[in-house]
């Protein structure tokens, strides 16, 4: 993304007075309806400090606005979120993985379907900036889990224009549309964790994003085998009103992740198990009135992933359609399915390194 | 206090609209559907008033693989070439 914006950041001057500075930034149409931090002067280059590249380059294009991002523009949103410094550079690095094209933002923020980033952080940099991963994973009470999430969407608001009603169309929106953002959880996870799987160099962290369609629990505190655990788990994601073509992301909770890895499976045995039972039958999806033969043939004409079925429609196109790790809190049954934006493969989710450039 | 704008600096970008049409009479159609559920249907049926009204001919049908994507450059100046206007549409 060589391309540098051309005109200087414009600078407000109001009265000398917090309270009145935050009134006057609800005026402007610059909040998500909550209150943010005036976006001063010296915490915002305290902000762009976290970065040494020159403060115009340009992170992240809009393709239908033509509206680009540039570090400056990203550090003044952090700034209003409530992020520290030591956060800018996950954010960088979600817009810079968001701004590919497969994975679609203006679709994904624009659309009826209503979705929010999803962002996933993997890696020691999670611990280093006191991210939860832990108890009440998605909910509220982490500073860096909030803010960040929060700052992707004053972003989208401000800088791309993504207002709501206006060009975000969301039919009824989604609670992650104010922050979405966790850590994947090491502390006692069996698999390798998502950035070594993605890749990346032994001690390099990882952001990964995906249009999140919404959040759906999955309870199940009688099953004590994996294939009741993930059963459950499949069952959610194949539900008539989620199940598409599209890509899904499941957090296992510790006490369910503990049954998996105590019977000894894999990541890609999950992954194997939950795309071969997330299924409809074709008859089925003609009865709820969303079946299509472009879809089925997509999913089993060349290239079909063994573990489609003839005769159904499973949810995604191959197992590794599926992120799965594990995060919460040790105590429940409680994992979730993530289902993805609207009705299939519009945004295809993505990961970046988080680079240190101070 | 000084406070930052937090929109973006790119410059507004200029936009014009194609010129009108004198006649659609004869005039050769392109359609252009998104991949939404009945966008070809609905498409067609619009085509087909143009037709049987003005006397057009329906020369292209092409297809977006992504709903919310701009279409590929190179399907857009393939069709330019053929049709002398495109129907297209938004929304489900």
């Amino acid at each position: 993304m060589p391309a540098a914006a051309t005109i200087s950041p414009r600078i407000h001057e109001v009265p000398d007075d917090l309270l009145a500075a935050i009134d006057y930034c609800y005026e402007q149409g610059w909040t998500d309806g909550l209150p943010v931090v005036p976006p001063v002067v010296d915490r915002v280059k305290a902000m762009l400090a976290a970065d040494t590249r020159p403060a115009e380059t340009v992170i992240a294009h809009h393709p239908a606005t033509g509206l680009d991002l540039s570090l400056h523009a990203a550090a003044v949103n952090a700034v209003m979120a409530g992020c520290l410094p030591e956060y800018f550079p996950m954010l960088v690095a979600a817009f810079e993985a968001m701004d590919r094209p497969e994975f679609n933002f203006h679709g994904s923020t624009a659309s009826t379907g209503g979705s929010a980033p999803l962002l996933v952080v993997s890696g020691p940099y999670a611990d280093e900036i006191g991210m939860n991963s832990d108890v009440n994973l998605f909910g509220p009470g982490n500073r860096a889990n909030g803010t960040i999430g929060r700052a992707v969407r004053l972003i989208l608001r401000n800088v791309f224009q993504m207002l709501p009603g206006i060009s975000d169309k969301s039919t009824q929106g989604n609670p992650g549309k104010y922050s979405f953002c966790i850590a994947e959880r090491s502390r006692g996870n069996p698999w390798p964790l998502l950035c070594e799987t993605q890749g990346y160099p032994k001690g390099t962290s990882s952001v990964t994003v995906f249009a999140g369609g919404g959040f759906c629990n999955v309870e199940n505190h009688g099953g004590n085998t994996p294939e009741q655990v993930l059963g459950s788990v499949a069952d959610a994601m194949a539900n008539y009103g989620c199940i598409t073509l599209g890509q899904s992301v499941v957090i296992l909770a510790p006490e369910h992740m503990q049954i998996i890895a105590d019977a000894g499976w894999t990541r890609e045995q999950a992954q194997g198990f939950l795309f071969a039972q997330a299924r409809r039958s074709v008859d089925g999806m003609k009865g709820v009135g969303k079946y299509r033969d472009r879809e089925y043939d997509t999913q089993h004409g060349d290239g079909a992933h063994a573990l489609a079925e003839a005769g159904f429609v499973h949810r995604g196109l191959r197992p590794d359609d599926i992120l799965i790790t594990l995060g919460g809190g040790d105590a429940g049954g409680h994992s979730c399915f993530i289902p993805s934006w609207s009705r299939g493969r519009g945004s295809i989710m993505q990961h970046a390194a988080i680079a240190n450039r101070k | 206090m000084q406070l930052y704008s937090p929109l973006s600096t790119t410059p507004k970008r200029k936009a014009f609209r194609a010129p009108a049409l004198a006649s659609i009479d004869g005039m050769r159609i392109g359609v252009l559907e998104n991949g939404k559920l009945n966008a070809e249907e609905m498409l067609n049926e619009v085509a087909a008033l143009f037709v049987a009204r003005n006397g057009c001919t329906v020369r292209t049908l092409a297809s977006k693989s992504n709903a919310s994507a701009p279409a590929p450059s190179n399907t857009l100046v393939q069709v330019a070439q053929e049709v002398d206007f495109l129907l297209t549409g938004l929304g489900d």
